[in-house]
C-alpha cells in the first residue's frame, strides 16, 4: 500500500502562465494584453487561457497580423503609463518588429533621462523538436540578452512561470518572457513531465535575475536554460548510476545574469557543461564560460557546452533530432573532458 | 469503495482518440471532487478531466497513453 501523498495542484507552464497574468489582471486595471489568437482560443500555447472570458475583449485584444504594428502600440501604451502583455507568437518573427523592440522599448527610458518608464511583457515562444521549420523553431536567446535595456527571464517549468511572470509585470523596466514550446504541456509539442510541478494558488514572485540549483551535486556543474535544464537533469540522473555526482543551475533569467550562483557552483565541482537550445557560436554557453574563466576559477578540464549547431534548422525530422541538445550529448561532452584529465 | 474515472462521453464532439498530455496530480495523492486531475488533447486541443469524487487517485493511464471515451484512466478510492 503506497502512503496517501499530500495535497498537489500541477499546472503546465501554459496554465501557470495564464493564472499569473490573471492575478495582475485583478489586482492592477492597467495590466491588459495584445497579440495573435491571444482572445477567445487563448493562445496557440495555451498561455492566455480564460482571459478574454473573465477580462473581455477591451483587455484582452485579438490583433491583426501585425507584429509591427501591436508591438509599437503596445511600447507606445507602456510609455504612457500602461502595463501591457504582449505575446511575440514565435520569436522568429522578430524581424518584422524589432525596431520597436530594441531602439524603443529598450531605450525610451534612457533617452528621456529617466523620467519615462517602459512597463511591459513581451512574451514569446521558443524552440523547436517537432519538425516546424527553421522560422518556427529558434530561441535566439542572446540575440535579446545581448542588447540592453530590457530584462530577459527564461522559465524551465511552472513553478517559476507564475513567479516570474508576476515579477516580468510588476517590474517598471521591460521584460521579454521567453517560453519554450515543448515545455508548455500542450501535447502535440511533446510533453515535458519535469516541468509540470506543483504551483501555490497564492500569488508570489521568483525574483528576475535569480538562478536556481535544481539539482545539488559535487563533481561537474550543468548550467541550463529552459530545455537544457532538462536534458541536464536526464544527464544527471544517468551520471549518477556511474556514479558522477552532478550539480544542474537552472539560470531562469537570462539578463540580469546570477554570474555569483554559477561561479559559486564551478568552484565547487571544478567543471563546466553550458546546455542551451540557442545556436552555439556567439551564445549564452560562451558568455558563462567567459564570466567564469574572466573570475580565474580553477578548472580541472575545459569547459564545454552543448548548443545548437551554426546552421539554420532542419525540418526534415531526422536532421532535426540530429542537431537538438540532448542528455546523450551532455555525457558524451564529460567523458571528453574526463579524457582530457587524464 | 472506489470510483472510476471515466472519460466522459460529451468531452468533445466527435469519436476520436484523445491522448493524456498531463497528469495534474501524482499518482497516490488525495483529489477533491471537481478537481481538474488531467488534460487531454484531440486534434491539437486540449480538455479538462475533472475528479469525479474525493480521495486517494490512482493512475491507470499514463501521459502519452492513447484512450477513448469511455475508457477508465484512474480510480479514486
Amino acid at each position: 500500500m503506497t502512503q496517501v501523498k499530500a495535497k498537489e495542484r500541477k499546472l503546465t507552464i501554459a496554465r501557470a502562465m495564464a493564472e499569473a497574468i490573471a492575478m495582475e489582471m485583478r489586482e492592477d486595471e492597467k495590466v491588459f494584453l495584445m497579440g495573435e489568437d491571444i482572445g477567445e482560443l487563448g493562445g496557440v500555447f495555451g498561455n492566455t487561457r480564460g482571459l478574454y472570458t473573465e477580462f473581455g475583449s477591451e483587455r484582452v485584444k485579438d490583433t491583426p497580423i501585425s507584429e509591427t504594428a501591436f508591438i509599437g502600440a503596445a511600447v507606445g501604451a507602456a510609455s504612457d503609463g500602461m502595463k501591457p502583455v504582449v505575446e511575440l507568437m514565435f520569436v522568429d518573427f522578430l524581424g518584422v518588429c524589432f525596431d520597436a523592440i530594441y531602439n524603443m522599448m529598450a531605450k525610451n527610458t534612457y533617452f528621456a533621462g529617466g523620467k519615462v518608464n517602459v512597463p511591459m511583457v513581451l512574451m514569446t515562444s521558443t524552440g523547436g523538436g517537432y519538425s516546424d521549420g527553421g522560422q518556427h523553431s529558434q530561441c535566439l536567446h542572446a540575440t535579446f540578452a545581448h542588447l540592453p535595456g530590457m530584462k530577459v527571464v527564461a522559465p524551465s517549468n511552472a513553478y517559476d512561470a507564475k513567479g516570474l511572470m508576476a515579477a516580468a509585470i510588476r517590474d517598471p523596466n521591460p521584460v521579454i518572457f521567453m517560453f519554450h514550446k515543448a515545455l508548455q504541456g500542450m501535447g502535440w509539442l511533446g510533453t515535458e513531465k519535469d516541468a509540470i510541478v506543483d504551483v501555490p494558488e497564492e500569488a508570489y514572485e521568483v525574483p528576475l535575475g535569480k538562478a536556481a540549483i535544481t539539482r545539488e551535486g559535487t563533481d561537474v556543474t550543468i548550467v541550463g536554460i529552459t530545455s537544457g535544464v532538462h536534458h541536464g537533469l536526464k544527464a544527471a540522473r544517468e551520471l549518477e548510476e556511474q556514479g558522477v555526482s552532478v550539480e544542474v543551475v537552472d539560470l531562469r533569467s537570462l539578463v540580469p545574469l546570477d554570474r555569483e550562483t554559477v561561479l559559486e557552483s564551478v568552484k565547487k565541482t571544478g567543471r563546466l557543461i553550458v546546455v542551451d537550445e540557442d545556436y552555439h557560436s556567439y551564445g549564452m554557453t560562451a558568455e558563462i564560460i567567459a564570466s567564469v574563466t574572466e573570475a580565474g576559477v580553477p578548472m580541472k578540464a575545459p569547459p564545454q557546452r552543448v548548443a545548437y549547431p551554426d546552421i539554420p534548422i532542419p525540418f526534415t525530422p531526422v536532421m532535426e533530432q540530429w542537431a537538438l541538445p540532448s542528455a546523450e550529448k551532455i555525457i558524451k561532452a564529460f567523458a571528453k573532458m574526463k579524457e582530457t584529465e587524464k | 469503495m472506489s470510483t472510476e474515472v471515466l472519460i466522459p462521453n460529451d468531452l468533445w464532439e466527435e469519436d476520436d482518440e484523445a491522448v493524456i498530455t498531463s497528469w495534474l496530480v501524482s499518482d497516490g495523492a488525495s483529489v477533491s471532487e471537481g478537481d481538474m486531475v488531467a488534460e487531454l488533447m484531440v486534434a491539437k486541443i486540449q480538455y479538462e478531466l475533472r475528479a469525479p469524487a474525493t480521495g486517494t487517485l490512482s493512475i491507470l493511464k499514463e501521459i502519452d497513453d492513447v484512450v477513448a471515451k469511455g475508457d477508465c484512466v484512474a480510480t479514486i478510492a
